[in-house]
């Protein structure tokens, strides 16, 4: 029998045992960690005092990468083997990154396929999966450094509008890290979370969501404790980085007009336009330098060249409102996130449209990080389970090739997930036995025009004749956003064994690898974890009878207490240097030998309890 | 915690009539999400995390068809043993033929352009009186289980639904949405 921790009846009630839980915010420009301490969800800062850590990762021949500051003080001088950016990269070919307007300083590996680019470094190929791990690692540690204890779980966000593919190679990266993901988080939900929860508002609210490289609109309603995303739109490839890369470009144009003979390279062009922009968030004027040259970029001349990138996420504010058949008006809040949103232009622009001004309040840096901390604490079991519930929705149709490459829609987009839907197809052929699905993502009619997602094969379908199997296929989109597949043929009840060839990222023999390098580091931290949690419960159990002591102590008699005490310090030596097997013997050897001062109290203090009561309340229980 | 097997009215503890209290209904969503969403089982066994995907899923299903008044009515009849996928030639009549084809043309003979915005509310607002009257119909003849004539009424409520949804299209292709 376990000693009782004996309260004062009308006592405080015992804490539950808290789990290590974070939230990761996993940006284009910086990414960040958070956890509960004590009544609040705060960002972990490093060793430096920093917050924020820069998604940056500089790899080097036979030696660990460099993440961070660390890391983003090397990008302009060694751009083959410093990554930026990498979250632009998740979930899309080769080709496509070729083709995407935007600066790629790197070199990419021709030998890998098109589906999977993956990056030349001095250290070997780096995929986004990989770079994406690194920064993450590097998160973990920072988490377990600052709280002193091994993580269970983390809540990682993306971006609302992130595509199958996109969450998919995240949650990848995040096995790669080693962390057990409890959720992948939409950003916007996760902002309307760390807001929600702190105003107490009700009503409909906007989020607006504008970071280094995403750009994300989603419209929720808060009632009761649940916060309901009814529409939400985006570009996964529009953010900051675009504004930077458009006055990059104008300075270069100066330049050139100015006769300047050596253009600086890209990358410096754009440290002197990210200076420039954050410049002018508290100027009307700002001096960019570079040696002798010098101009002044001002605000009316910001605002020509962002007024097409500022107007397409404005529009995409009222595709949303449409989409939820609601109007400005019905918008009672609106919400800033992403760094972007720092700049007046913006911030104006999103006041204008929706004829209220946005909150601003939270750090819009850390607003994110800080959601995704607070749904961790929940879903690791560290709160009640009266806490909020988050009703997310698909971002993008799923449909699947039809005659003529045509899409037929199956989950539109908005829908609430989880979700599952069935459809029903039969066979061409006399004897087929297997039948291929194309899956695609978007709203396009044509195929060609969507976000292709995967093929699947069904494979073993009972030989019929043309046209008399009924194979129902089930479309099953998970809270996390993620697409999986089931089949039946109704006539015989056979499950269809289903192969997946995703058109993106790594087959999952791949990806077993790279687990299988990171599992045989695994072992030995199993182990460790398994002491630690052997530890504590020790700790926890001396704990208890140290008290007991001091308030009861003399309820042993000599003989009792000398034996207990010979117990406590075996577990006390044994704590120190044994396995977690030994610990665990030695605390349960402690156990027996003051269960029976356990009952003595126990005794003791329902003695007390009874004396204490009023005499009317004794008297009505005998009666 | 409700079963797979309930029908969607029993889920959400409603009469199964064609008039839905939308405040009723919502209430009734968001108390059983709280209960059986995936999120409550982040850290349970894999078989309970299966379970509530499944059940969460089958409960928005229930919700998204009982909210919408077109996909009510198609369920409701479907709870009659009465397949509206199934139309043949007695369910559309000469007069809903003759009005689909007036108010297509109507539809297809605006010029492209931002003047056609008025015209296009004023369309909508036309299918809306039309969709409200039928649905009113549609009412009637379940009530007095009439299940023929209601599901000659539930495709022209499709029929005008679309309509309305090829307005909206019309509109936001016009406005450079």
């Amino acid at each position: 029998m376990a000693l009782l921790q004996i309260q004062e009846p009308g006592g405080k009630e015992a804490k539950p045992l808290h789990r290590l839980a974070v939230g990761i915010d996993l940006g284009t420009t910086n990414s960040l960690v958070s956890a509960s301490c004590g009544m609040r969800v705060e960002t972990l800062a490093d060793e430096a005092g920093e917050h924020l850590l820069p998604s940056v990762v500089h790899y080097r021949k036979g030696g660990e990468p460099l993440v961070g500051f660390e890391a983003k003080a090397i990008l302009v001088e060694d751009p083959l083997n410093t990554i930026a950016s990498i979250k632009r990269l998740l979930g899309k070919s080769l080709s496509e990154l070729k083709a995407e307007q935007g600066y790629l300083p790197f070199e990419f590996d021709e030998s890998r396929g098109d589906g999977a680019p993956a990056i030349a470094t001095a250290a070997g190929s780096k995929d986004a999966i990989r770079v994406s791990a690194d920064i993450l690692a590097a998160l973990v540690a920072r988490a377990e450094n600052s709280l002193k204890g091994k993580l269970e779980g983390a809540v990682i966000t993306v971006p609302a509008y992130f595509n199958d593919a996109q969450r998919q190679q995240t949650k990848d990266a995040a096995a790669l890290a080693g962390i057990n993901v409890l959720r992948l988080l939409n950003e916007p939900t996760a902002a309307a979370v760390a807001y929600g929860l702190d105003s107490e508002d009700q009503g409909n609210v906007i989020v607006f969501d504008l970071g280094g490289g995403t750009f994300d609109v989603s419209l929720l309603n808060l009632n009761k404790g649940v916060f309901e995303v009814l529409a939400t739109g985006g570009d996964t490839s529009l953010g900051g980085d675009d504004i930077d890369s458009a006055i990059a470009d104008w300075i270069a144009q100066q330049m050139e007009s100015a006769g300047l003979t050596s253009i600086p390279s890209r990358g410096r062009l754009l440290q002197l336009a990210n200076g420039a922009k954050h410049g002018l968030s508290d100027n009307d004027a700002f001096d960019i330098v570079f040696e002798d040259w010098s101009a002044s970029l001002d605000v009316s001349t910001l605002q020509k060249l962002t007024a097409e990138i500022i107007g397409r996420t404005i529009r995409t504010c009222r595709r949303v409102l449409r989409d939820a058949a609601l109007t400005i008006d019905n918008i009672d809040n609106i919400v800033m996130v992403g760094g972007s949103t720092r700049m007046p232009l913006v911030r104006d622009a999103v006041a204008e449209f929706f004829g209220k001004a946005p909150l601003t309040d939270i750090d819009p840096d850390k607003v994110v990080a800080i959601g995704a901390g607070i749904q961790a604490d929940v879903l690791i079991g560290n709160k009640s389970s009266d806490s909020f519930l988050l009703l997310d929705v698909n971002p993008l149709s799923l449909g699947i090739e039809t005659m003529g490459e045509l899409v037929e829609k199956i989950i539109p987009r908005n829908t609430t997930i989880p979700v599952a839907k069935a459809q029903e197809f039969t066979t061409f052929k006399d004897g087929q036995t297997v039948m291929s699905l194309h899956v695609v993502q978007g709203e396009r009619e044509l195929v060609s025009d969507c976000r292709s997602l995967a093929r699947f094969e069904l494979r073993g379908i009972p030989a019929m004749v043309a046209g008399a199997a009924k194979i129902r296929v089930s479309f099953q989109v998970d809270a996390d956003g993620l697409l999986s597949v089931t089949a039946e043929e109704l006539s015989t009840g056979t499950k269809a064994e289903i192969q997946v060839k995703p058109s993106y990222g790594l087959e999952s023999s791949l990806i077993e690898d790279m687990l299988q390098d990171s599992q045989s580091n695994a072992q030995v931290d199993m182990e460790t974890r398994s002491i630690k949690e052997a530890q504590l419960e020790a700790t926890q159990l001396l704990d208890a009878i140290a008290n007991a002591l001091v308030a009861d102590g003399e309820l042993l008699t000599k003989d009792e207490a000398d034996k207990l005490a010979l117990s406590i310090k075996d577990l006390e030596s044994i704590m120190q240097e044994g396995s977690s097997t030994q610990i665990r013997a030695a605390t349960e050897e402690l156990n027996q030998v003051s269960s029976d001062f356990a009952a003595k109290r126990m005794d003791l203090h329902i003695a007390n309890a009874l004396r204490g009561e009023s005499i009317d309340a004794v008297k009505n229980e005998t009666e | 915690m409700q079963s797979l097997n309930s029908n969607y009215f029993q889920l959400f503890n409603l009469p199964e009539s064609c008039v839905l209290d939308q405040d009723k209904l919502s209430e009734a969503y968001r108390v059983q999400q709280q209960e059986i969403h995936p999120d409550r089982f982040a850290n349970a066994p894999e078989p309970e995390k299966l379970r509530a995907i499944q059940l969460s899923s089958y409960l928005n299903e229930a919700y998204e068809t009982l909210k919408s008044p077109l996909r009510r009515a198609a369920y409701l009849l479907s709870l009659r043993e009465i397949d509206v996928e199934n139309v043949d030639q007695n369910d559309l009549g000469m007069e809903l033929l003759l009005e689909q084809i007036q108010l297509r043309e109507q539809l297809d003979e605006l010029p492209m352009d931002d003047s056609a915005l008025d015209e296009l509310d004023r369309l909508r607002m036309e299918v809306r009186v039309k969709l409200d009257s039928r649905q009113a119909k549609f009412a009637e003849h379940f009530e007095q289980e009439q299940f023929a004539d209601a599901k000659k009424i539930y495709h022209e409520l499709q029929f005008l639904y679309k309509l309305l949804a090829e307005i909206d299209a019309g509109e936001e292709t016009r406005l450079g949405y």
